[in-house]
């Protein structure tokens, strides 16, 4: 199971997917409606341009040292997926959008 | 050795009857020698092609156009234009639910039937192709979403139409075009105006267009226990928007707006030809054919005859379109006809419950009603012979026939034999012939034939 998590760990970045209930997501609306939730995941190493090269060696240099600084990529959502309708469990139909990640990247 | 001898007899047997079976399957695709006419789109070109045709076709248009049928047929150019064309292609063409030019094929037929028919009849002659297709891959599906076969327990619990709605939001097509109709039904404008019905009304048609029906027939058709699921099956098609409306019609007022545009006249006699209650027939229904009704109750939602669930009762389905046969005068009689095909209608009741149900007709009474009873797990198990006590009665029966001979301490090294046994009763069907309901399952367990099976097992029990 170890090994399993750390392969998951060290994949690239990209789109995973998960069947979720609306009301797991914790957005205030109570349905037991099921949706794909994806979501984006998985390592930027082989992204990591100049810049991070050199943020890192500042950063150790203590050059730069009291802001928060991110000196690698991360692996973020590129564009969204328009829009989910779902009925609630007060038969109140909603549409939310943005809800689910559609591109990933490393950004 | 006997016993090895009578398998070889069996599987020649088997062969023998397969292919005298299958010349009938070939008939049963054509259903009766019935040939696909053209469509009209297709029959406009053919004659546009010939001069007289397409003369006499232009003068037929310039006759009904603005006219009512009486005049038209006093002005003796125009009825010599219509007694030409009925002999021509344009006379007899149909058009496809969803084709390409769907409006202009429905303009074209309804250019020339106006002229025919009386133009006030009750039940108008459909401009739609008749659904051919036997029962059914949607029922056999319905069956297995229904999961009748699980834990009883499990299906009591159950909301089938919160899964019909979960099976769409993880179809990426129908999802997408679900939020469509919902956002755009739900999008309150102002507050005097609930929504906008016209751009809704087309969203919902986008929606029955082009998911497939094993999506939407599942999320309306879905059979209830209890209130809440009855009532997110009411709400499907967002009723406070596209359904219901400030005043309720009459019927007859609400039949003639349908009728002034063919889109809702075509899906109207379409309804009427494929759900009209039938007195011969064991189902109710025209041909024993309940996917055809539903099929054209799901076409008229997004039009003004929009039917819907009247409420949220689990048990009993009552549908009904936006309107009352209140203010009738002396069309009472008319109007409560007009409404009872659909608030009274056993042919569209059964075909609804038949299908929430994953149940299907057998119409042949010679033949034991196929009750779909498999659990959607038994996809993945191997059929053969551990899940024994899942499958169905019939399919059982015949495993066991063959199982028998093998517990009787058969030494047959011919083991290929054997299974040849299991998979040639088990798989082989013998389609069309005199089976309307669905021989085979979905899941790739076909359904054996009964009267293979009383060959075989009279052979058996011959043999030893």
């Amino acid at each position: 199971a170890r090994r399993k998590r750390a392969r998951l760990r060290h994949q690239p970045c990209g789109l995973r997917e998960l069947e979720v209930s609306v009301s797991e997501l914790g957005l205030g609306y109570v349905s037991d409606e099921t949706i794909l939730f994806r979501y984006c995941s998985g390592t930027c190493e082989a992204a990591a341009r100049i810049y991070d090269l050199g943020l890192r060696r500042l950063r150790q240099q203590r050059r730069v040292r009291k802001e928060k600084v991110r000196a690698r990529p991360c692996c973020r959502p590129l564009a969204y997926e328009e829009e989910v309708s779902f009925l609630d469990s007060r038969n109140r139909y909603h549409t939310v959008s943005e809800l689910s990640a559609k591109e990933c990247g490393c950004v | 050795m006997i016993l090895a001898n009578t398998f070889c007899i069996l599987f020649f047997l088997d062969e023998s009857l397969r292919s005298l079976a299958s010349p009938s399957s070939l008939q049963g695709s054509e259903l009766h020698g019935w040939r696909p006419p053209v469509d009209c789109v297709r029959a406009n070109e053919l004659c546009a092609a010939e001069s007289n045709c397409s003369s006499r076709y232009r003068t037929l248009r310039q006759c009904l156009a603005g006219r009512d049928r009486n005049t038209m047929l006093a002005n003796k150019e125009c009825q010599a234009a219509l007694e030409v064309l009925q002999e021509s292609p344009l006379y007899d063409c149909r058009c496809k639910r969803g084709m390409k030019k769907e409006l202009q094929c429905l303009q074209i037929y309804w250019s020339i039937h106006l002229g025919l028919t009386e133009g006030e009849e009750f039940y108008e002659a459909s401009p739609y192709e008749p659904i051919t297709s036997r029962l059914s891959d949607i029922f056999r599906l319905a069956s297995i979403f229904s999961g009748t076969g699980a834990d009883p327990a499990m299906s009591a619990k159950s909301n089938h139409c919160l899964d019909a709605a979960k099976a769409c939001n993880l179809n990426e097509n129908c999802k997408r075009l679900r939020s469509a109709y919902i956002s755009t039904c739900n999008r309150e404008i102002s507050n005097f105006e609930r929504c906008n019905r016209r751009k809704c009304h087309k969203a919902l048609r986008q929606f029955f267009d082009r998911v497939p029906s094993e999506y939407t027939y599942r999320m309306l058709f879905c059979s209830c226990r209890d209130q809440a699921c009855a009532e997110r099956r009411r709400q499907t098609i967002l009723p406070s928007c596209s359904y219901e409306d400030k005043e309720k019609p009459n019927c007859l007022d609400l039949r003639n707006l349908c009728r002034g545009d063919h889109l809702c006249r075509s899906r109207l006699a379409d309804f009427h030809a494929n759900c009209r209650v039938s007195y011969q027939t064991t189902t109710s229904c025209p041909s024993d054919n309940y996917q055809a009704c539903l099929g054209s109750y799901a076409g008229m939602i997004g039009f003004d005859m929009t039917p819907n669930y009247v409420d949220s009762n689990p048990t009993s389905i009552v549908v009904s379109p936006w309107c009352s046969c209140r203010g009738s005068g002396n069309m009472e009689e008319e109007c409560e006809k007009f409404l009872k095909d659909f608030t009274e209608n056993p042919c569209l009741r059964n075909a609804i419950q038949a299908f929430g149900n994953g149940t299907d007709v057998n119409v042949s009474p010679k033949n034991p009603v196929f009750h779909a009873t498999q659990s959607p797990k038994m996809e993945k198990t191997p059929s053969l012979p551990d899940d024994l006590s899942d499958s169905t009665s019939l399919g059982t029966s015949i495993i066991t026939t063959c199982t028998s001979v093998q517990e009787q301490g058969l030494k047959l090294n011919k083991s290929k034999e054997l299974s040849t046994c299991f998979t040639e009763l088990t798989t082989n069907v013998i389609p069309g012939s005199n089976f309307v309901g669905s021989p085979d399952s979905v899941d790739g367990r076909p359904r054996p034939v009964i009267t293979l099976t009383a060959v075989t097992f009279l052979l058996l029990t011959l043999a030893l």
